[in-house]
């Protein structure tokens, strides 16, 4: 998925990343006693488990009744289900307002996400070749206004996913995957029947035009959700839509509050992963970072039932990093990377260079960011615990390390003058943390021989800047959460030679390479799932190796402060978020 | 018959022996005659000492922290700060070190001495350049306004109204991107850029005052006999205006500069809060903004820059004052 801020200016208010599958926990920076447990990091959510139960038990030292406050200096840019992809707006969604055909659940036991059926019985019936897939919706299931949920309901929402023009900056695997994704265009343009959903009583049978293993998993977005299609207008229906879920939005100030309530009409036996504790919840969006933090901390009144899922910052994450029970942590299934644009940056000897040369540790510091929690450092694309994730480390460097003497040695071999090549990159003027982290890039730059060029952006334009063809910039600072926790939602994404020149530069490091795109062809047509998890993990290292296209900046982490008072809350570690559906408020 | 004067005694005759010998009384200027109650006035003295010193200070930044021994901007994030980012030497957890009197910035292991002075350096500036220009502008216009009559005052009336009613900030606010959408790809020059801009809005936005004040002191003085008796003869009005009527304007000029000074550093401080303004120079609004964050964990950091402010700022106004209280007939006994 798309990051929400470049990486290096992220600031420590977490990465809002998209919706992001998979990731797992990385084992830390042991030295430092900061790292995060992880072990596992990016297997994340790639345990499923068909025959979870409902009703989710509610704990124990559950008291009924309260309300939630969740401050963050994020701001949702919109909450329609077919737009969703940043995590925070998948995660308020998918948890707590709209069921989709599944979902993901924590697990104590394993400290990992599971995926498990949500409105459909199981997880899905794929054919012999993975091109048709049929979900069987369960019986009895209401939207908040009473009104019973039916197949057609979902239907509708899968062609609704279809109005890029109209519901744009959501997940576009259905343009990829489903049958006619290149050609339909969404019921409001297009009022022909679009062949690739069929609706059959309760079963609703979605026909591919290639395989696809994934199905289960990227039913889980909000996307997938029941909207009828009478109460549906694209331009508001982000501002209320339908709740499924056990709770209902009250009422919605796009840009600074949500306030939700309890959805009578959500049925606890009916949903094997979810629970209704809490009356409400208040989402305070856009707080002042070090306000919110002191609230959090000094723990008074009704900061006791507040948190917020934005990353603790440094200045605060000393002082609560000895109360263990009031700071979560995890990893999130995200790799920050500078991606090295190849149409610009021939040589790989430069680019290797620029991994050598690039300050790791000073960067992160100087961003605010603290390593081993907030961000890891990492070699190989795929975060840690991806099925079928290979450990490499193509520079030797431990994702971490700089040696500007290297990068000086590389540069000579490409026949580069001390200072002459020209390293430009984007950088936002009014963020100082983006600022005292571009000082440290040009020093480790310089430092390795090349010439850093800053160029100044904003804020609010360096995702525009940052994918404009005409920019003079040769590298992007960026990176890619998984939207599920194997490969395939990882290269065909970024790395695909026929998405150089496309509107949005999804494939940032403009990577073209005919033997590279045949690989990822044959994966995708010809393997099974179980063949197919490792082969994108030899990919992923046959591409750093052969092309070094992209320097591996770190991976998310992620480090969340609470009340006292909050309970359930983990880490949802497929997208770097608070458990939602969990959480109650002790007694 | 009368006495005849040359049968008066002698002694009748006084001689001016004892008569009083007239003492050479010159005329004083207003303006020596506020300076000398300046001197007088012993919180004017002390004010102007601060701001002397505040003066040096910043003129001698370059000077000073060679004297100490620290560097601007060379902090080393991996050598210098632990693993929370906190400083590894220094305030706030170690002790007082002369490797950084005033400790070192938390992410990124900056000298914040250096930071501070010149900090210094940049309000200073700031200020003085962003007053002058003001200063300028705002008296040739008060007194083009204050002595033309007729539609030139209205005209002028007019852009000064909507030179007030323009909303400082939000300019201010406007300017930014536009700066970095003209300039992102020459950091050089765009550096230079938003200082100069930053000079011009303060500048803009500080001279309607003091034209309003000259245009009434200009309209009240210019119905004075002696104005109207230079137009009479003939005196060009050039003439009139600089040689006649801006010597009785020194006092309210002087005034708007000693009060627009600490305003001025005020504002570049908080538009530096704000994330506009300067960011390539080092300013104490900047750090400031920065060290908000770290108010209980880190205070040091907050509070030099801070306290630098607080001590400039009110020298300044109590000098301002003292000054226009030194200027006022109407206070003299």
């Amino acid at each position: 998925m798309r990051m929400k801020k470049p990486a290096v200016v992220l600031a420590t208010a977490a990465l809002m990343t998209l919706a992001a599958c998979g990731g797992g926990s990385k084992g830390g920076n042991d030295s430092t006693g900061n790292s995060n447990d992880n072990s596992k990091s990016g297997a994340a959510g790639s345990f499923k488990n068909p025959d979870a139960k409902a009703p989710l038990e509610v704990p124990s030292d559950a008291a009924q009744g309260g309300t939630f406050t969740v401050l963050t200096n994020q701001v949702p840019a919109t909450l329609d289900p077919t737009q969703s992809y940043y995590v925070d707006s998948t995660a308020i969604l998918s948890d707590l307002v709209l069921r989709s055909l599944t979902q993901y659940a924590y697990d104590a036991d394993t400290n990992d996400m599971q995926l498990i059926p949500d409105m459909a019985t199981d997880l899905g019936k794929p054919s012999e070749d993975n091109k048709e897939w049929t979900f069987t919706l369960r019986d009895g299931l209401k939207y908040e206004d009473g009104t019973p949920v039916k197949a057609e309901d979902v239907a509708y929402a899968v062609k609704r996913s279809f109005a890029i023009a109209e519901l744009p900056d959501g997940p576009t695997y259905q343009t990829t995957f489903f049958l006619d994704g290149d050609k339909y265009k969404g019921p409001f343009k297009d009022k022909s029947e679009y062949k690739g959903v069929v609706v059959n009583g309760n079963d609703i049978t979605i026909k591919m035009r290639r395989p696809f293993t994934d199905m289960d998993y990227y039913a889980s977005f909000p996307a997938f959700t029941a909207i009828p299609e009478a109460k549906d207008n694209p331009e508001t229906y982000g501002k209320k839509p339908l709740a499924t879920g056990p709770y209902k939005f009250a009422d919605y100030k796009p840009g600074s509050e949500l306030k939700l309530v309890k959805n009578d009409q959500w049925d606890a036996k009916s949903d094997p992963g979810r629970i209704q504790a809490v009356d409400g919840w208040d989402f305070k969006f856009g707080q002042d970072t070090a306000k919110l933090e002191n609230v959090i901390i000094n723990d008074n009144g009704s900061a006791q039932t507040t948190l917020t899922y934005d990353n603790v910052s440094a200045s605060s994450y000393r002082q609560i990093s000895q109360d263990k029970k009031r700071l979560v942590t995890g990893t999130s299934p995200c790799t920050f990377m500078w991606f090295i644009d190849m149409s610009k940056v021939k040589e790989k000897e430069v680019r290797q260079a620029i991994g050598y040369a690039y300050p790791y540790e000073a960067a992160w510091k100087a961003a605010g960011e603290i390593e081993g929690v907030t961000r890891v450092p990492g070699t190989s694309i795929l975060p840690p615990g991806t099925a079928g994730r290979k450990e490499y480390d193509v520079l030797g460097n431990k994702g971490k390390n700089t040696d500007p003497a290297k990068a000086k040695e590389l540069l000579q071999k490409a026949g580069y003058k001390p200072g002459e090549y020209e390293i430009k990159f984007l950088f936002s003027t009014d963020d100082d943390q983006a600022v005292a982290a571009k000082n440290e890039i040009v020093k480790g730059l310089e430092a390795g021989g090349f010439k850093a060029t800053p160029i100044a952006s904003t804020l609010e334009t360096i995702r525009t800047d940052r994918t404009d063809p005409k920019s003079p910039i040769n590298v992007r600072s960026s990176g890619w959460c998984s939207d599920w926790p194997t490969g395939g939602s990882w290269f065909p994404a970024q790395w695909a030679g026929s998405l150089v020149g496309v509107e949005g530069m999804p494939n940032p490091s403009n990577f073209k390479e005919a033997d590279m795109d045949a690989q990822q062809d044959k994966i995708l047509d010809t393997m099974t799932p179980e063949q197919a998890a490792p082969a994108w993990g030899d990919f992923d290292k046959k591409m750093e190796e052969d092309y070094y296209p992209a320097v591996n900046i770190g991976y998310g982490g992620v480090a969340m402060i609470h009340g006292s008072k909050v309970g359930g809350m983990e880490n949802d570690n497929v997208r770097g978020m608070p458990t939602f559906a969990r959480m109650y408020i002790t007694k | 018959m009368g006495i005849q004067p040359t049968e008066l005694t002698t002694s009748d005759v006084h001689q001016g022996d004892d008569l009083p010998v007239k003492e050479d009384v010159a005329g004083k200027s207003p303006t020596q005659i506020a300076v000398a109650r300046l001197k007088a006035d012993k919180i004017a003295v002390v004010c102007l000492i601060v701001v002397v010193l505040f003066v040096v200070i910043a003129a001698l930044a370059p000077v000073l922290i060679k004297v100490f021994g620290v560097e601007l901007h060379a902090g080393d994030p991996i050598k210098d700060l632990d693993q929370f980012n906190f400083p590894a030497f220094g305030p706030p957890d170690h002790g007082f070190t002369w490797k950084a009197p005033l400790g070192i910035a938390p992410n990124t292991g900056d000298d914040l001495l250096a930071e501070w002075l010149y900090g210094a350096r940049t309000s200073l500036f700031v200020a003085t350049v962003s007053t002058m220009v003001a200063t300028l502008i705002g008296v040739v216009i008060g007194l083009m306004a204050g002595f033309s009559r007729g539609w030139a005052d209205r005209v002028i009336n007019f852009v000064i109204d909507v030179f007030l009613s323009l909303p400082f900030i939000l300019v201010a606010l406007a300017v930014a991107p536009i700066l970095v959408g003209r300039f992102g790809q020459q950091p050089g020059r765009l550096v230079f850029w938003q200082f100069f801009s930053l000079l011009v809005v303060l500048s803009l936005f500080g001279w309607m005052t003091l034209a309003r004040l000259v245009r009434g002191e200009v309209l009240s003085l210019r119905e004075r006999e002696f104005v109207q008796a230079a137009r009479v003869i003939g005196v060009p009005t050039r003439r009139i205006l600089f040689k006649e009527l801006l010597p009785n304007l020194i006092a309210p000029i002087i005034v708007s500069i000693s009060l627009g000074l600490p305003a001025f550093v005020t504002a570049e401080a908080g538009l530096a809060y704000l994330g506009i303004g300067v960011t390539g120079y080092p300013s104490w609004g900047q750090t400031i903004n920065k060290a908000v964050n770290f108010f209980n964990t880190y205070p040091l950091y907050l509070y030099a820059p801070v306290l630098g402010i607080l001590l400039l700022v009110m020298a300044l106004n109590l000098l301002g004052d003292a000054v226009r209280d030194a200027f006022d007939p109407k206070t003299r006994r």
